[in-house]
């Protein structure tokens, strides 16, 4: 913290510059997040009930729960296919639009408007992009001929995941286009150029010029990613409650069933602490990994 | 850039091959909410309807409440903005420039809550809205919003303000000027990229809120546009027509100012995710 221009009264005109800050921070985060880290230690179930300390039994429980392993497996896979999906398709585009000039802006924004959808706006219309009778996609395959592929989207299973998740990497994808591109305009151009005179095809500059330049940008990306992944939410609630048979429930979809429909209440804020560890550990493994690109 | 070499045009035209594909919902949104219930489930998908049957955005809206919904989120969005800015400029410039009796551990306090999750807090959330009477209410919702988004305001301001000179700012002490004249009169004006990140962000962010008030805002006349879409959608889910055109009214306000916009918009976005 820099003092240079401190005093007495600094000191305290200082408490007025940050006290509301902090009133409205602590009362709506700070409190919210240590009262959680308590909750969880105790048997509380309805919201006004008496709660007892009964130490780490609610992680004990959770860890015995056969639904809470496939919630965090079913959470993981939602991470890794919204890196890939959403990532690759970021990564995809702004490599693309970046060497357009005339129409750079153009492609830049078109690209970019499913991002400006709320997720559950999202949720609704790919629910009806999905609905077996009435979708997008089943129409269109039946237009193309190609009526063998209609599938179950949201009732498979084996593929409600990978369905939802790709109506969350659509709205996804165009922040992290947009940080890709702001990454490639920081390449120097002499390297391009270099690289061009030692006689490097298209595919060769990308490969030793563009993914090198990008390391650090594409830390940022991947660790953003995983945790807007991680607070995923609203699609899933819109389009599936987490169903089929708890097929594509996540971390966060099952936290709200736990703690509001169940009245699981300490059970529920000991996956809150686990979701939390979970965003803090990546933030804070994304962060060594980025400092140490340096 | 990599590609003095690739062309403008053929590539243009390879891209715009994806760009149907990103944009094909809106298209079919936008066409299907025109057509009649006959026609949405018999016509392809991408026909043009045979009469622009614009009534279906009448009944929507009248039907839907739509327009209490976009009131609602109106206020919503000017108070967490308003709010926003109101306590995080002042707070970043005395974590940047004046003296904060255990300012250092207080800011890294602040900085936890860049990691924690609103879903991970929420059980206590309703009950500290629930306690101060500001459940159901736009003004609870807002507060929640504002705490959740100090963390990166407090954090965006500060970075900016670090890097005004000093100077600057004795300056203005040795004309007699006191901190709240230096952050309103000399540091707010210059602190335009700043503020455009902070006010772009908290307002999409805010408008596109689902999971605070599916939570908190139980009773229709204080929801929400997308928690007020998405029950206009499971009630009328067998009247196409209709949630096809609740959905173009959700989404086609922000889509045209982000149009308007898009150049100022897309610098606050990525300044703002760099930064934080």
């Amino acid at each position: 913290m820099r003092t240079t221009t401190g005093t007495k009264a600094d000191a305290v005109s200082s408490i007025l510059f940050i006290g509301p800050a902090l009133l409205i921070y602590g009362l709506f985060t700070l409190f919210p997040a240590l009262d959680t880290l308590r909750l969880s230690a105790t048997d509380a179930t309805g919201l006004n009930s008496q709660a007892n300390f009964v130490g780490l039994a609610n992680f004990g429980a959770l860890a015995a729960d056969a639904t809470v392993g496939r919630v965090l497996l079913q959470t993981a896979q939602w991470l890794v296919l919204h890196v890939v999906l959403a990532g690759g398709a970021g990564l995809a585009f702004a490599v693309a639009i970046a060497s357009l000039a005339r129409t750079h802006v153009f492609f830049r924004t078109a690209f970019f408007l499913p991002h400006v959808v709320s997720l559950a706006v999202v949720g609704v219309i790919w629910a009806k992009i999905y609905d077996p009778y009435f979708g997008l996609l089943n129409g269109a395959l039946d237009a193309f001929g190609l009526g063998m592929l209609k599938l179950g989207w949201l009732s498979d299973p084996a593929l409600v995941i990978f369905s939802v998740n790709v109506a969350s990497s659509w709205q996804g994808f165009g922040i992290y286009m947009l940080l890709f591109v702001a990454g490639l305009q920081n390449i120097d151009n002499s390297l391009y150029e270099a690289a061009e005179i030692d006689g490097a095809g298209v595919w060769q500059r990308f490969r030793h010029v563009t993914i090198p330049g990008l390391r650090e940008v594409m830390t940022f990306v991947v660790s953003l990613a995983l945790i807007n992944g991680l607070k995923g939410f609203a699609t899933i609630w819109v389009m599936t409650q987490g169903g089929p048979f708890y097929r594509s429930e996540l971390l966060t979809t099952y936290i709200v069933k736990l703690a509001f429909q169940f009245q699981e209440q300490g059970r529920a804020a000991a996956l809150c602490v686990v979701l939390c560890a979970l965003a803090m550990a990546i933030t804070v493994a994304f962060n060594r990994w980025r400092e140490s690109l340096r | 850039m990599s590609a003095r070499r690739v062309r403008e045009w053929p590539l243009a035209a390879g891209l715009s091959v994806p760009l149907f594909f990103v944009l094909a919902p809106f298209v079919w949104l936008l066409l299907s909410s025109l057509k009649s219930e006959m026609e949405i489930a018999v016509a392809a998908p991408f026909s043009m309807p045979d009469r622009l049957l614009f009534e279906n955005y009448l009944d929507a809206w009248n039907i839907g409440g739509f327009g209490e919904l976009v009131v609602n989120s109106l206020v919503n969005v000017a108070l967490v903005v308003g709010l926003t800015l109101a306590v995080c400029a002042p707070a970043g410039y005395a974590f940047a420039k004046m003296q904060v009796p255990g300012g250092e551990a207080i800011f890294y306090v602040v900085l936890l809550g860049l990691t924690v999750p609103i879903q991970a807090i929420v059980i206590p959330l309703y009950k500290v809205l629930s306690a101060l009477g500001l459940l159901n209410t736009l003004a609870g919702i807002s507060l929640a919003q504002v705490g959740n988004g100090i963390p990166f305001g407090i954090f965006m301001m500060r970075s900016f303000f670090r890097g005004i000179p000093d100077e600057l700012i004795e300056a203005a002490k040795i004309d007699g000027a006191g901190h709240a004249t230096i952050l309103l009169r000399i540091l707010l004006p210059v602190a335009k990229p700043a503020i455009l990140a902070l006010v772009v962000i908290s307002a999409l962010s805010t408008w596109n809120d689902f999971f605070l008030p599916l939570v908190v805002l139980i009773s229709p006349e204080s929801q929400t546009l997308p928690l007020g879409l998405v029950r206009f959608a499971s009630t009328y889910s067998t009247e196409h027509r209709l949630v096809f055109s609740g959905t173009v009214v959700s989404f086609l306000p922000v889509v045209v100012l982000y149009m308007l916009t898009q150049r100022r918009f897309t610098e606050g976005l990525t300044q703002g995710a760099l930064k934080g």
